[in-house]
C-alpha cells in the first residue's frame, strides 16, 4: 500500500539544481484581503470584472515565482479541496463570481497530487452552473515547484 | 549573421535554396509561400522550436549561406521554454480551429464538385452559388471577420505573418469572384481553375493558422486579453445569431451526402 500521494512524506531538501536568483526584493502582488474562499465575497470590489486566480493552498508555497508569474494582475481565492469543509459553498461562489461579479477569466492552480484535482472540479461545476461563459485555465504545479501543465479547459 | 537575420526569407531562399530545404526539414514551410516577406529571425522565432533545435537550425543556415566561413558551434539558450508537445489553444482560438473543420469539409469536396460540373451538360449554377454563399458567408464573414477584426488586432497587425494572412484572404476573395463569373457565364474552365486554386490556397492557409499562427498569437496573449477576446468573439457570434452556423453545417452535411451518392454511382 503506497498510501495517499497527497500526504506521502517526501524530502527534497538535498536538491542542488537550483536555478534563478535570490538577489533583490520581490514585492507582494497581493491586492486584497481576505483571500480564503470561505471568507471572500463575490460582491467585493476587487473581484468585479477581474481575472481571478483560484489557488490550492499549497501552490503558493511550492511555486517560487507565484507572486510574479501568477498572482500579479489577478484577484485571488485560496482553498484546499482535501481538507476544507462545505465545499458546495465554493461552487456557488464561483458561479456568483462569473454571473454577478462578471469576472473576465478564471485560472485554477492546483498541485499534482490527485486530491487537488477536486478544486479543478469545483471550478468546472461553478462555471457550468453560471449562465455567463468565461475562459477557464488549469495550471498544475509539481511538488518541487515546477509547472507540469498549463492549459485552457 | 546578424544582417541575414533581418533579411526577407524569400530573398535568402532565392540566393541560397539550401536554406529552404533546411527550413523544410524543421517543418517551416517558407518555400512555397507566395509572399515571403517575413524576416528570417521572425520565421525562426514564430515556430517556437526548442532551444537545441533552434540553435542547430541557425548553425546549419549560417553554414549554408557562408560555406567558407568558420561558423561557431551552436549556442543553446536553455532559459527559453521548450515547445509544448501538443498544441493547445485558448477558447476563442479553439473555436476558430473548430470552424476550420467545417471549411475543410467543403475543401475536401471541391475536386468531386469540379468533376461533377465538368461532366454535366449544363453548369449547375445553383450548386456553385451555394458553395460561394458558404465561402462568403461562413468562411469569410462569420470566420475571417473574427480573425481580422478581433484576433489579428490583439497582436502586431503589421507583423509579416499577419500581412500574409490578409493577403491570403484577399487572394481567396479574388478566386471566388472568378468562380461567380464562371457560374454566370456557364464557363466550366473558369469555375474549375478558381475553385481548385481556392482549395489549394485555403488548405495551406488553414494549416499555417492551426499549426503556426494561432499558437504564436496564443503565446503572446495575456490572460486578460484571452478573456476580452472570448467576450468579443461571443458578441460577434451573437450578432449573426445561432442559426447561421447550424444552417451552414447542414449545408455541408447535405453536400457530403449528395456527393457521396455521386461517387457511388
Amino acid at each position: 500500500m503506497s498510501g495517499c500521494p497527497g500526504s506521502k512524506t517526501i524530502d527534497f531538501s538535498e536538491k542542488t539544481d537550483l536555478e534563478g536568483s535570490e538577489t533583490g526584493k520581490r514585492p507582494s502582488q497581493l491586492r486584497q484581503w481576505p483571500i480564503q474562499m470561505h471568507l471572500v465575497s463575490p460582491q467585493a470590489p476587487y473581484f468585479q470584472g477581474k481575472d481571478i486566480l483560484l489557488a490550492a493552498d499549497c501552490t503558493a508555497f511550492a511555486l517560487g515565482d507565484f507572486h510574479k508569474d501568477y498572482l500579479k494582475g489577478k484577484s485571488v481565492g485560496i482553498a484546499c479541496p482535501k481538507l476544507d469543509s462545505d465545499q458546495e459553498v465554493y461552487t456557488e461562489k464561483i458561479r456568483a463570481l462569473i454571473d454577478d461579479a462578471k469576472i473576465n477569466t478564471l485560472t485554477v492552480m492546483i498541485m499534482q497530487v490527485p486530491c487537488c484535482f477536486g478544486l479543478a472540479q469545483i471550478a468546472k461545476e461553478g462555471a457550468e452552473k453560471a449562465s455567463r461563459k468565461i475562459p477557464v485555465k488549469q495550471v498544475v504545479v509539481g511538488l518541487e515547484g515546477n509547472i507540469l501543465s498549463e492549459e485552457w479547459i | 549573421m546578424e544582417n541575414v537575420l533581418n533579411k526577407e526569407i524569400k530573398t535568402i531562399i532565392d540566393a541560397c535554396p539550401e536554406v529552404g530545404r533546411i527550413l523544410d526539414e524543421y517543418g517551416i514551410g517558407c518555400v512555397p509561400c507566395s509572399v515571403g516577406s517575413c524576416l528570417l529571425k521572425d520565421v525562426v522565432g514564430i515556430h517556437n522550436l526548442d532551444p537545441q533545435q533552434e540553435a542547430t537550425l541557425m548553425y546549419r543556415i549560417e553554414k549554408a549561406i557562408y560555406p567558407d566561413r568558420k561558423v561557431s558551434e551552436p549556442v543553446i539558450d536553455t532559459t527559453k521554454k521548450s515547445a509544448p508537445k501538443k498544441i493547445t489553444y485558448s477558447p476563442s482560438v479553439r473555436k476558430l480551429v473548430d470552424e476550420h473543420v467545417l471549411i475543410k469539409r467543403l475543401l475536401a469536396l471541391i475536386p468531386t464538385i469540379v468533376d461533377y460540373i465538368e461532366s454535366s451538360i449544363k453548369v449547375d449554377k445553383d450548386l456553385v452559388l451555394q458553395c460561394v454563399d458558404f465561402i462568403r458567408t461562413y468562411a469569410d464573414k462569420y470566420h475571417h471577420m473574427k480573425e481580422e477584426d478581433i484576433l489579428f488586432r490583439s497582436v502586431d497587425e503589421k507583423a509579416d505573418i499577419i500581412q500574409v494572412m490578409y493577403k491570403d484572404h484577399d487572394t481567396g476573395r479574388g478566386y471566388i469572384r472568378q468562380v461567380v463569373e464562371g457560374a454566370e457565364k456557364g464557363n466550366k474552365a473558369l469555375i474549375k481553375e478558381n475553385m481548385l486554386a481556392y482549395r489549394e490556397l485555403l488548405t495551406q492557409h488553414i494549416k499555417k493558422e492551426d499549426e503556426i499562427l494561432y499558437p504564436w498569437i496564443d503565446r503572446q496573449l495575456t490572460t486578460t486579453q484571452v478573456g476580452e477576446m472570448f467576450r468579443k468573439c461571443n458578441e460577434a457570434d451573437a450578432s449573426v445569431g445561432e442559426e447561421l452556423p447550424k444552417k451552414y453545417e447542414k449545408f455541408i452535411c447535405d453536400l457530403e451526402e449528395k456527393f457521396l451518392q455521386e461517387v457511388a454511382k
